[in-house]
């Protein structure tokens, strides 16, 4: 899917046993199993709270639930033994609760990638461009999915220092297309990959906007896009709000995303983010309404 | 042989366009450009820039700073009237060289400038070296560095903290406080990575243009509103 002789179609996405078609927009439920992360930080560092929190994204129309027990931001070492005690044994208990919904794993480490789809985990969202290869080895055991981030030159838990890039999408498109192109050597299913821009990661606010604003470049490469653009620095410095106050410019990014074909949308606020991709996918034709009375009586 | 020299940071935010609309940090462009106007003010014939870069090398003189890969919608920034513009661009300098030579420009100097940049991987003595040959290269140069401190400073920083930060910066602006520009030889090139102080070549290159001088120096801006340590400087040899 990396040739450059034009636009590809985007095709039907399988996660665990669900086919998605390139017309229904996912969106993917974060759960943080950290008491640390930026935007209410310990909210759901409990486990009852966790699965009630799981509860609500799923209630509000979450596709996807992702469970991680890492900060993006550095801080305090999370080893991977913490790492597998945060995560798996909690993704075991909503793969029991909910057999059917699909379960992503945010973590680059192939140890707490392969706990987790030990205990029901059907999809691996690594947002720190393979810094771990055996990643992709696991998902190919499991027959799971796996995203492909572009985190530019980070390590993981690093924050961008003067990044530069001469060309900050042609570089997103290289190492995205080159992490696809190293799963499915490794062997995962092709139609379980994905490709992630990543904001803010390894970029300054201008290159996520750049990123934001060529998004159709992703897209045309056939893979699907994921976007997590959820109240992230970039929005908070474009128009200088707080985490608690990024709503609306998150939303408006989503918007922007979905209309330039992004397929999976990591958000904390569910029902705003739902809406708005469903809104989106009325617009483009990919929706009917849902329900059409005004001036049809 | 060297007359004076100004000690001014590197980073990004510099340059007012990446700020967006809030200029953000303007006492620290202030400082600046008051170090770029000091520093011409002695009438020197040269003007010898250092700033830290992938490689070691002179570049053009009428190289441009170009701000895109910071910040793609910005183009190269045109130093030139509209009205003659160059037959051909310029080329693109490390932002190091591209800030400071906007700063010369800031300033109203229009003379001599030579371009240099320096590797991290250089040691302490080629630094040195290189510093006493850019600081003979004309009867009357002045010298425009530009070096940042450790970008680890912390919690918030680029780097996180590191608790080697703080003695490594205030070790830097004692040294130069004092006009004691020997000290900088001793910094460790090692640990200076590890700190992510970019500056250190830079400072070195300074140590050994300014060999067997003990300048006056007046320090414009010291602080770290980022987590990285933003230090501003001017040096007059000969007091």
């Amino acid at each position: 899917m990396t040739d450059t002789h034009g636009p590809r179609a985007q095709g039907m996405l399988r996660l665990g046993h669900c086919a998605f078609p390139p017309s229904q927009p996912l969106i993917m439920g974060i759960v943080n199993r950290t008491p640390d992360s930026f935007f209410r930080p310990g909210l759901t560092w409990d486990e009852r709270a966790a699965m009630a929190r799981v509860d609500q994204v799923i209630a509000e129309g979450a596709d996807i639930v992702d469970v991680g027990g890492i900060p993006a931001a550095p801080g305090a070492e999370v080893d991977v033994a913490e790492e597998i005690r945060r995560t798996a044994t909690f993704i075991g208990a909503v793969r029991s609760r909910y057999p059917d919904v699909v379960i992503s794993v945010d973590t680059w480490r192939h140890e707490t990638g392969r706990a987790a789809c030990e205990a029901g985990a059907d999809l691996l969202n690594d947002s720190w461009g393979g810094d771990d290869e055996r990643l992709a080895d696991v998902a190919a055991e499991f027959g799971v999915g796996l995203v492909c981030a572009h985190a530019g030159a980070q390590r993981p838990r690093t924050r961008p220092f003067r990044v530069a890039y001469a060309d900050v999408m042609a570089d997103v498109l290289d190492r995205t297309l080159r992490l696809a192109q190293r799963a499915v050597a490794a062997g995962v299913q092709p139609d379980r990959i994905i490709i992630d821009a990543a904001h803010d990661f390894g970029k300054n606010t201008w290159h996520s906007l750049e990123v934001t604003r060529r998004l159709a470049e992703m897209t045309e490469t056939g893979w699907p896009v994921l976007v997590s653009l959820s109240n992230k620095d970039f929005v908070g410095e474009t128009l200088n709000m707080p985490p608690e106050q990024r709503l609306p410019g998150t939303l408006a990014a989503t918007s922007v995303c979905a209309w330039l074909g992004a397929r999976i949308f990591r958000a904390h606020q569910v029902t705003e983010s739902r809406q708005v991709v469903d809104m989106v996918s009325a617009i483009r034709g990919d929706r009917p309404p849902a329900r059409a009375v005004r001036g049809l009586a | 042989m060297i007359t004076s020299a100004a000690l001014c940071p590197a980073p990004p935010l510099l340059a007012r366009e990446l700020t967006g609309a809030d200029p953000v940090v303007p006492t620290l462009r202030d400082a600046c450009l008051d170090a770029a106007a000091a520093l011409i003010a002695d009438a020197p014939d040269l003007v010898a820039i250092v700033g830290a870069a992938a490689e070691t090398r002179a570049w053009p003189p009428d190289g441009q700073l170009n701000l895109s890969p910071y910040a793609p919608p910005l183009r190269v920034a045109d130093r030139t009237s509209a009205l003659s513009p160059p037959p051909q661009p310029a080329p693109a300098l490390p932002l190091a060289l591209g800030l400071a030579s906007r700063l010369l420009d800031e300033a109203g100097y229009t003379g001599r400038r030579e371009l240099q940049s320096v590797s991290d991987q250089e040691t302490a003595a080629d630094c040195a070296a290189l510093g006493a040959r850019l600081a003979s290269s004309s009867a009357r140069v002045a010298m425009l560095v530009m070096a940042d401190g450790s970008a680890r400073r912390g919690l918030k920083a680029p780097g996180y903290l590191d608790d080697r930060s703080a003695p490594f910066d205030t070790e830097v602006e004692r040294a130069v406080r004092a006009g004691n520009l020997s000290a900088l030889l001793t910094l460790d090139p090692v640990l200076a990575r590890e700190l992510m102080a970019t500056g250190r070549a830079g400072w070195q290159v300074l140590a050994g243009a300014m060999t067997g001088v003990r300048p006056v120096t007046q320090i414009r801006y010291c602080d770290d509103p980022f987590g990285v340590a933003y230090l501003v400087a001017s040096l007059r040899a000969g007091g």
